[in-house]
């Protein structure tokens, strides 16, 4: 149970991390992402996502534009805003914080 | 084949079959009831449906048909993820600023605030008051024949447990548009009550883990109950059914019965001695039909509530209630008319006077010869029966106990203020009228005779074979003289009023005898001890011999 709990914090507080990494490289469309988000094995399921995405647009971090599609309705597609960017930004440090003593942490319990 | 339904999806048509719409209806509902109570529903569930139709096209041109089946849509749903799996990806939301607004409050039981399952508090919470008075009042009305504990898991049952933290919100009626300062405070507040309810655990371990114990024993319980009240219902159902199909059955032979053979029935059992023929069928009828469509409603009803099988359209309904009505009517005047027919009682008395007997001895015996009327004698052609054949009527020998409570005689021995021998015959009957009770006690017929000492009775009144029970009686009193014997024969045992027979015959010690001997003192007729019994054997027989010897 404390695994489990442990992990969906890490996992949740990577997630939108990534997501914004994502989106970072450009127009983005939701199933692109969760393409992504599967192969690197943070989310399973599409419906999850929309959620998350609608709520970091909410706050700022991400616009989308409308593009007609060949097959289907028109399709959102993500990018960043200013904000989010800036946001990115400051995670990335973040990370390379966390991932240096992680691995400090980690390095010295494997020697 | 399988019928197709079109659908739009946010302007997108599609061509989708029955059952995989069914699945995909159920599945977009239950995703917007998960997202119902945020704030971004309608943008979320929107991007849901477009990638959905996405899907759909997509899966249509790559498989290069026209019609989404069933397997298409859970492939979808399965890619899309179902409600449980945005469940677990909500405690991420928890930390989010998650836009909850709930417009008035919602009825739910109430998880965290139980002694049982909840609904008192859940009660509390949607009405706004403390649950400390919801309780009281279910409490109290506990002993009111238990209309609180049915109350109770009535409501149990009925209304859903807050599951969600959307749920409870809803049932506590937040509200959250202001989203800061609410989300904070909100977020103090529940840690606030983590720690209330942690100190709670830690002061009252006890308290706490029996209120859990009982939540989760009336929980299993309310299961168990569900399960097993459905299967009760259905087995209450069937008996009902057999019950009712079984006196259907019984209905129906006893109606085809009395139609067929009703005017062959025992003219003198009850109730046909009370029927005119030429009323029966009519009165059968409505009997039969006022006595069955109440079972066959009973089956329609029984039918349509426990196995949801069989209904009964209201024009059939309606003219089935008018029959019913007027099979009613018919049978209660039938039936008030038969009883109008005892209303009035008449009786008149007649004295006979007996020849005087020699030795002052009577033997009372059954009259056993039977009588015709000169029409019977004639129908049944009696004289072209062997000569010396004689007819007889005796009741013991063909069992026929019925005769004895039809046209009763009963027969009171009194003492006769003169020294010669009396009897009154007094007759009884009831009518409409006095008029017609009168006729009817004139037009019933007794045969007395009397042989020397033999008097003999017949066991009951006669009259017309024809004609209807008027509850005739006749009381016959015999009025002997002081100090004579009075022998009756065993047959007579159920007409004598005030003295047994057989009682006599075992104080006397002469059970084998087919009589008793009984003496008329002052005080009215006793049992007749012959006292040389007691004293020896050879006696008793002397004193047989002697009876017998009298006898003849």
């Amino acid at each position: 149970m404390i695994v489990e709990n442990t992990q969906t914090q890490m996992r949740k507080g990577i997630l939108e991390y990534c997501i914004l990494s994502i989106i970072a490289k450009g127009e983005t469309y939701a199933s692109d992402i969760i393409a992504e988000l599967k192969k690197a094995q943070l989310l399973v399921v599409e419906g999850t996502l929309y959620p998350l995405l609608t709520r970091l647009k909410n706050n700022g971090l991400l616009t989308y534009n409308w593009v007609e599609s060949t097959s289907g309705p028109p399709r959102k597609y993500y990018i960043l805003s200013d904000e989010g960017r800036s946001v990115l930004h400051q995670l990335d440090k973040t990370w390379e914080e966390l991932a240096f003593a992680v691995q400090t942490a980690i390095g010295e319990r494997k020697q | 084949m399988n019928k197709t339904i079109i659908i739009n999806i946010n302007g997108i048509v599609f061509h989708i079959e029955e059952d995989a719409y069914e699945i995909l209806k159920n599945y977009m509902t239950d995703v917007k009831r998960h997202f119902m109570n945020s704030a971004d529903s309608l943008e979320i569930t929107t991007d849901i449906e477009n990638r959905i139709a996405e899907m759909f096209s997509e899966i249509l041109e790559r498989e290069n048909k026209q019609v989404i089946v069933e397997h298409d849509v859970s492939q979808v749903i399965e890619q899309m993820g179902s409600v449980a799996d945005f469940e677990n990806a909500d405690d991420t939301g928890k930390s989010g600023p998650y836009n909850y607004s709930t417009e008035g409050r919602r009825l739910f039981r109430d998880p965290d605030d139980h002694l049982v399952a909840g609904v008192c508090a859940g009660i509390a919470n949607y009405f706004d008051i403390d649950a400390v008075w919801v309780r009281l009042a279910f409490a109290l009305f506990l002993p009111v024949g238990g209309t609180g504990l049915l109350l109770y898991i009535i409501l149990w049952i009925v209304i859903p447990k807050a599951v969600t933290r959307a749920d409870r919100m809803a049932m506590k009626g937040e509200k959250q548009n202001l989203q800061g300062f609410k989300k904070n405070l909100e977020d103090e507040l529940s840690s606030v009550r983590q720690n209330i309810s942690n100190f709670g655990d830690e002061a009252r371990p006890f308290v706490y883990k029996a209120r859990d114990f009982t939540g989760d024993f009336f929980h299993h319980l309310g299961i168990f109950l569900g399960g097993a009240g459905r299967l009760f219902v259905k087995m209450l159902g069937v008996f009902i059914l057999i019950c009712c199909l079984s006196l259907t059955v019984f209905l129906i032979v006893a109606l085809v019965a009395l139609l067929a053979f009703g005017q062959f029935a025992p003219f003198h059992d009850l109730p046909f001695n009370l029927i005119r023929h030429s009323h029966a069928e009519l009165l059968y009828i409505s009997a039969f039909l006022a006595a069955f469509i109440p079972l066959l409603s009973i089956i329609f009803l029984t039918l349509k509530g426990v196995f949801n099988t069989g209904s009964v359209s209201r024009s059939t309904g309606s003219t089935i209630l008018v029959i019913w009505l007027c099979s009613l009517c018919i049978f209660i005047y039938y039936t008030a008319q038969i009883a109008l027919n005892f209303k009035e009682s008449a009786q008149f008395s007649e004295n006979i006077s007996l020849k005087p007997v020699n030795g002052n001895t009577y033997y009372l015996k059954l009259n056993d010869v039977k009588y015709f009327s000169k029409q019977d004698s004639i129908r049944l052609n009696i004289k072209g029966l062997a000569p010396g054949v004689k007819i007889t009527e005796d009741p013991y020998e063909y069992n026929d106990f019925n005769h004895f409570n039809y046209r009763r005689v009963h027969i009171n021995i009194e003492k006769s203020d003169v020294s010669q021998p009396v009897l009154v015959e007094t007759f009884k009957a009831k009518g409409r009228s006095y008029d017609d009770a009168l006729l009817n006690v004139r037009n019933t017929k007794y045969r007395f005779v009397q042989q020397d000492s033999v008097l003999k009775f017949d066991y009951r009144l006669y009259a017309d074979r024809d004609d209807l029970w008027h509850d005739e009686e006749l009381y016959i009193t015999l009025k002997v003289p002081l100090n004579a014997l009075v022998v009756i024969d065993d047959k007579l045992n159920d007409m004598i009023q005030g003295q047994s027979i057989y009682e006599c015959k075992q104080v006397d010690k002469k059970e084998n005898l087919p009589y008793a001997t009984f003496i008329m003192t002052n005080n009215g007729l006793q049992c007749k001890i012959d006292t040389v019994v007691t004293a020896k054997k050879d006696s008793v027989k002397t004193a047989k011999a002697d009876t017998t010897v009298a006898q003849e």
